[in-house]
């Protein structure tokens, strides 16, 4: 009788009490995710009447990001798009909130850090996302007006203003994760810095007049006016 | 917005004035060189012709750094003996001021139905304050229609020459005809004359705030004005000589404004063009004849490398919205001699309504889309150029109005694709 109370009943009695001390616990955790889904939602539909409101579509649209969204097979407007991660990122924390409520030490533990972490990936994304963007719509920016201004190196101007603006967002994404902070920081300030300084020189030590003849040689053709007016 | 009315200066001069009959608008920036005679053109022409009128002279100002506004003030007819008149009946009054919102052509000409609605004009002209070739007979013209005729919006028609208008000839007068069934010659022409209640009804739009503030108010005026089913005719007001728009201005912007306020029209009038199948001439005033007008120097090599580097750079971009065809024939165009380039009609037409459907669909932004057609035209007008270099004023109108006819006879296929490939 003393084994079966040591072997089975004891165990038995020691699990039914844990389970009854982490029952609360478990049911307050599925709660809190519930409270949590049903509030992203309700943020989510806010945050869509908002950003309608204020005519963020529009202003999306003039800039190019919807294009560009577009280009990368999404298909929603920005409107739905960003309510739809904050209604997301809300179940998200409620979720880490409602694991933090189990009160499970090493579950605690890793989740806290993510939970921490997690700022940091979701702005160090954001910057990717817009960075991405940016530099498409303002690399074809300077493409086209390179063109328009007969420049001979258009295609080389755009592609430049695309990939700095790629490397810089890079570079913001990768401190922002805490990834070889100063490595990167030392390398794009090395590699800025000399484009400068060699357009500084170009510029300055060079010459002014020589630096005009040059460039207007290199990147202009002769421009004899007419007279055709357009309007 | 704020108003101009509201403005002290203002407000006491409309004061005094209380209500007119004719309202001129002139809007000017650094127009120094040409406004004094452009307002003594227009003086005479109402004393001339309106001398009953009261009349009121506006000039409506980008910020001039040259003395323009001084010289409006400044310029008048000192001697009315000079233009038969012996004395002036009617009363004169004037207007300067600069007006608010968006730097622009457009900007301008709501300060002037502005002004027009709040001293109750019945009719109101606006002439370009860069004329040269402006005289007072073209008062008479652009507001007797509306005074006597009955007609609520007068557009300019006009010799010019050949490659003077080349927006005009190439893009919007074909695609205005073809889409509103107007055969309205100048629809940008800049000297319009319209009535009173046509200038509120502009005055109520919300456009304000877009391209139709910059160059892209006359396409504007004119497509509201039909689209909504005022009475439209022209006036023959002789030959057009003028400075240059804005030097300053780069093409690119003046074209992305333009055309932008057209394919703007396009979207917010679909019902109206899609229903129209036929063109109709619109009646014309004034007595028709011949002018000669001043050679000018074209740089056709300058204009061809400028569509080939357009061809290089920007062919990934266009092959987003243009025909695989369309595409291939540019870069064999691109390939051929000089002597050899040209680009015919049909795939102009192809051009200008692939880019219309681009705007629609929103393919790329509007901006990048419409600046990026800059080589296009450039390579088109090089094209109209070489093929028109001997011809003479009605050689190149028919030229001119064979381009119409492809753009009408290709408006169903343009309708279809526009009804189905919405993104």
């Amino acid at each position: 009788m003393d084994i079966f109370q040591k072997l089975v009943i004891g165990p038995f009695e020691r699990f039914l009490e844990k389970a009854l001390h982490f029952l609360p616990n478990f049911i307050t955790a599925i709660l809190v995710l519930i409270v949590g889904i049903v509030f992203g939602m309700v943020l989510k539909v806010l945050f869509l009447r908002f950003f309608k409101a204020i005519g963020l579509d529009k202003l999306s649209e003039r800039s190019g990001v919807i294009e560009l969204l577009r280009k990368g097979g999404i298909r929603d407007s920005v409107s739905i798009l960003l309510s739809r991660i904050i209604g997301w990122l809300t179940i998200v924390v409620f979720a880490v909130i409602s694991m933090k409520a189990l009160e499970v030490s090493t579950v605690e533990r890793i989740f806290e850090r993510i939970l921490l972490y997690l700022p940091n990936v979701f702005v160090a994304t954001l910057l990717l996302l817009f960075g991405y963007l940016l530099s498409n719509f303002l690399g074809r920016a300077a493409l086209i007006a390179s063109v328009n201004a007969g420049m001979k190196i258009s295609g080389l101007i755009g592609r430049f203003v695309k990939f700095t603006i790629l490397v810089f967002s890079g570079t913001m994404a990768l401190e922002q994760l805490g990834i070889g902070r100063e490595t990167v920081v030392i390398a794009f300030t090395i590699i800025f810095g000399g484009i400068v300084l060699a357009l500084a020189l170009a510029f300055g030590f060079g010459g002014k007049e020589i630096a005009r003849t040059y460039l207007e040689k290199k990147f202009l053709k002769e421009e004899e006016k007419d007279d055709i007016k357009h309007l | 917005m704020e108003k101009i009315t509201l403005r002290e200066e203002i407000h006491s001069k409309i004061d005094e004035i209380k209500s007119a009959d004719i309202l001129v608008g002139i809007p000017s920036y650094n127009n120094a060189h040409t406004i004094g005679h452009v307002v003594r053109a227009v003086q005479a022409g109402l004393a001339k012709y309106f001398p009953d009128k009261k009349s009121v002279l506006v000039n409506s100002d980008g910020g001039s750094t040259d003395g323009t506004m001084e010289i409006f003030h400044q310029s008048t007819i000192e001697d009315f003996q000079s233009i038969l008149l012996h004395h002036r009946v009617g009363s004169f009054f004037k207007i300067a001021t600069p007006y608010y919102g968006i730097p622009g052509k457009g900007s301008a000409f709501r300060t002037i139905f502005e002004l027009s609605d709040t001293i109750n004009a019945k009719a109101c002209v606006v002439v370009d304050s860069d004329l040269r070739s402006i005289t007072p007979e073209w008062i008479e013209l652009l507001i007797k229609p509306v005074i006597e005729g009955g007609f609520d919006y007068v557009a300019p028609l006009y010799h010019r020459h050949k490659y003077d208008g080349t927006i005009t000839n190439s893009i919007i007068y074909p695609l205005t005809r073809a889409l509103y069934g107007k055969r309205i010659r100048q629809p940008i022409g800049g000297d319009f004359g319209f009535s009173g209640r046509l200038a509120k009804f502009y005055l109520n739009r919300e456009v304000w705030e877009t391209d139709v503030a910059r160059y892209g108010i006359d396409i504007w005026m004119t497509t509201t004005a039909i689209a909504n089913n005022f009475r439209v005719c022209q006036s023959f007001l002789g030959a057009k000589i003028h400075d240059p728009k804005d030097p300053g201005a780069d093409l690119s912007a003046m074209l992305y404004q333009v055309v932008g306020a057209a394919f703007d029209s396009m979207e917010a009038y679909s019902d109206v063009w899609k229903n129209i199948i036929k063109t109709e001439l619109v009646p014309i005033y004034g007595f028709q004849y011949a002018v000669g007008l001043e050679p000018v120097s074209v740089n056709l090599d300058r204009m061809i490398d400028k569509f080939r580097l357009g061809v290089k750079e920007l062919g990934e971009i266009w092959k987003e919205f243009l025909s695989k065809d369309v595409i291939n024939f540019l870069h064999m165009a691109d390939g051929v001699s000089k002597e050899e380039f040209n680009i015919p009609d049909e795939v102009w037409v192809e051009i200008i309504y692939s880019f219309a459907i681009a705007s629609h669909k929103k393919v790329i932004s509007k901006e990048h889309l419409l600046k990026s057609l800059t080589p296009l035209y450039i390579g088109r007008t090089a094209s109209f150029v070489k093929e028109t270099w001997n011809s003479d004023a009605s050689e190149v109108e028919g030229k001119i109005e064979h381009l119409c006819r492809i753009f009408e006879e290709r408006k169903i296929l343009f309708i279809e694709r526009w009804n189905n490939e919405r993104g």
